[in-house]
């Protein structure tokens, strides 16, 4: 190994671990400043939020495009307009296709959602940036807001009796109400506990190795020239795919999950929205829960 | 209970909700409402426009309908007159060849009968001018000694004046 094969390993397992971490992920934009200038009291505030500056990043891309693209409303869509009708209208059609003409007032919730953890897991790939879904406390953040908005569309949708009663599995007869406390501890844990959790948890995991993954093909790019480049294209390539899927899954499983807590009387309209969709849609299985 | 420490920062989780809470109530209202708006107004504008489209295109179809089976009878009546300028036109032709062959055949007759009296005139003149010529050579044989001979050579000068004249 040369000199210059060796300062480059070191550099950044130095900028990795200034981090608290192992090196275990490239280094960025604000890990770089803090290696550089330690003594900055800027620089070593964004780098104790590290994650919410990438995340403010991403946030405020998205408001400017979007701003910028509603305030258009041309009728023939140009530039940002067209891209974000684009993205709107197949979120649209997806959403719907599942919750039926209903789940249109769900489409900005859900449209935002996906589109956040997109950005945020592709920003990774450039050069200097990091994903803020690479970190725990970003997911599991989107992870208790999409938990809060299913329940707050449930006590909307139901109303707060009904709501509670379906928590306790819509007791019939006596030993439904002695399963009441049972059903309660039951659904609350799957409700408040195991759903942000499995949704946290699949996307940060998912996220995190990703960067580990192309961490690791930097470093065996310094180590040795020219083959492990090739595998570091391959693997940018799955890392786009995998950032897609992974912000595609939570899009998917926040819709069912909102599918799953709206009234009965929709599933015939979601049925009828289904049949007119564009692609098969699965049917939202109650094993999510 | 250390990796759960190590990894989720509340503080952090914290503003991550607020931040994100509040680029959704933003979006929401600046973005996606007028985003959703400018979609269903256009595909409003295109079903609208479409069912416009249906309805010229049946329009136009009746119209077409309607067309053809007008051609049609025009060109009936067409037909029909032509046929009946074809009958009126032999009816005509035969008249008119009719006519003609009557015309013909009177002007036949007319010049056959002024032919007939020219004749009979010239046959009234022509005794009339032989008589007045035989009185003559009768005349000039009575006042002319003449030896037979001289008769007839006489009488054959008044037959070749008489041919000459006729």
């Amino acid at each position: 190994m040369s000199m210059t094969e060796q300062q480059g390993i070191a550099a950044i397992q130095a900028v990795a671990q200034n981090h608290g971490q192992a090196a275990e992920e490239l280094p960025n934009l604000i890990a770089l400043l803090e290696h550089l200038f330690p003594k900055s009291r800027l620089v070593h505030f964004l780098f104790t939020w590290e994650n919410l500056a990438f995340s403010a990043a991403v946030l405020a891309l998205i408001i400017f495009t979007a701003l910028r693209a509603a305030r258009k409303k041309s009728f023939i869509p140009k530039g940002l307009q067209n891209v974000w009708e684009l993205v709107v209208e197949v979120l649209e059609g997806f959403v719907t296709g599942i919750l039926g003409p209903r789940g249109a007032e769900h489409v900005p919730y859900l449209g935002t959602l996906f589109v956040y953890i997109l950005l945020a897991n592709w920003l990774g790939m450039i050069p200097l940036m990091k994903s803020p879904t690479s970190a725990w406390s970003t997911t599991i953040a989107l992870a208790l807001m999409t938990t809060v908005y299913i329940q707050w569309v449930g006590i909307k949708e139901h109303g707060f009796f009904n709501y509670v009663k379906h928590l306790a599995g819509n007791p019939i007869g006596i030993l439904g109400l002695a399963l009441v406390p049972l059903m309660l501890i039951i659904n609350l844990s799957i409700e408040f506990l195991a759903v942000p959790l499995s949704l946290s948890l699949r996307l940060f995991a998912n996220i995190s190795s990703e960067d580990k993954l192309l961490y690791k093909f930097a470093e065996l790019n310094v180590l040795y020239k020219g083959l492990p480049f090739f595998f570091q294209l391959f693997a940018n390539v799955l890392v786009i795919i995998f950032s897609f899927v992974q912000a595609f899954v939570f899009l998917l499983l926040s819709t069912v999950y909102i599918s799953l807590i709206l009234p009965h009387d929709h599933e015939e309209s979601h049925d009828a929205a289904r049949e007119n969709s564009l692609g098969p849609i699965h049917e939202p299985s109650t094993k999510e829960h | 209970m250390e990796f759960f420490q190590e990894n989720i920062h509340l503080s952090e989780v914290f503003v991550q909700l607020l931040a994100f809470l509040i680029v959704f109530l933003t979006l929401k209202k600046f973005a996606w409402k007028p985003l959703l708006a400018i979609i269903k107004s256009r595909r409003e504008r295109f079903e609208s426009e479409w069912s416009g489209i249906e309805k010229t295109k049946q329009d136009v179809a009746a119209l077409q309908k309607d067309y053809l089976a007008h051609l049609q009878k025009i060109d009936e009546e067409a037909r029909a007159k032509m046929q009946e300028a074809i009958r009126e036109g032999r009816r005509l032709g035969r008249e008119i060849q009719e006519k003609a062959r009557l015309e013909s055949q009177a002007s036949f007759e007319k010049a056959k009968t002024s032919l007939e009296l020219e004749i009979q005139k010239a046959r009234l003149a022509m005794r009339l001018e032989i008589a007045g010529i035989s009185i003559q050579v009768a005349e000039k044989i009575l006042n002319e000694k003449m030896n037979d001979a001289e008769q007839e050579k006489k009488a054959l000068e008044i037959l070749g004046e008489l041919e000459k004249k006729l």
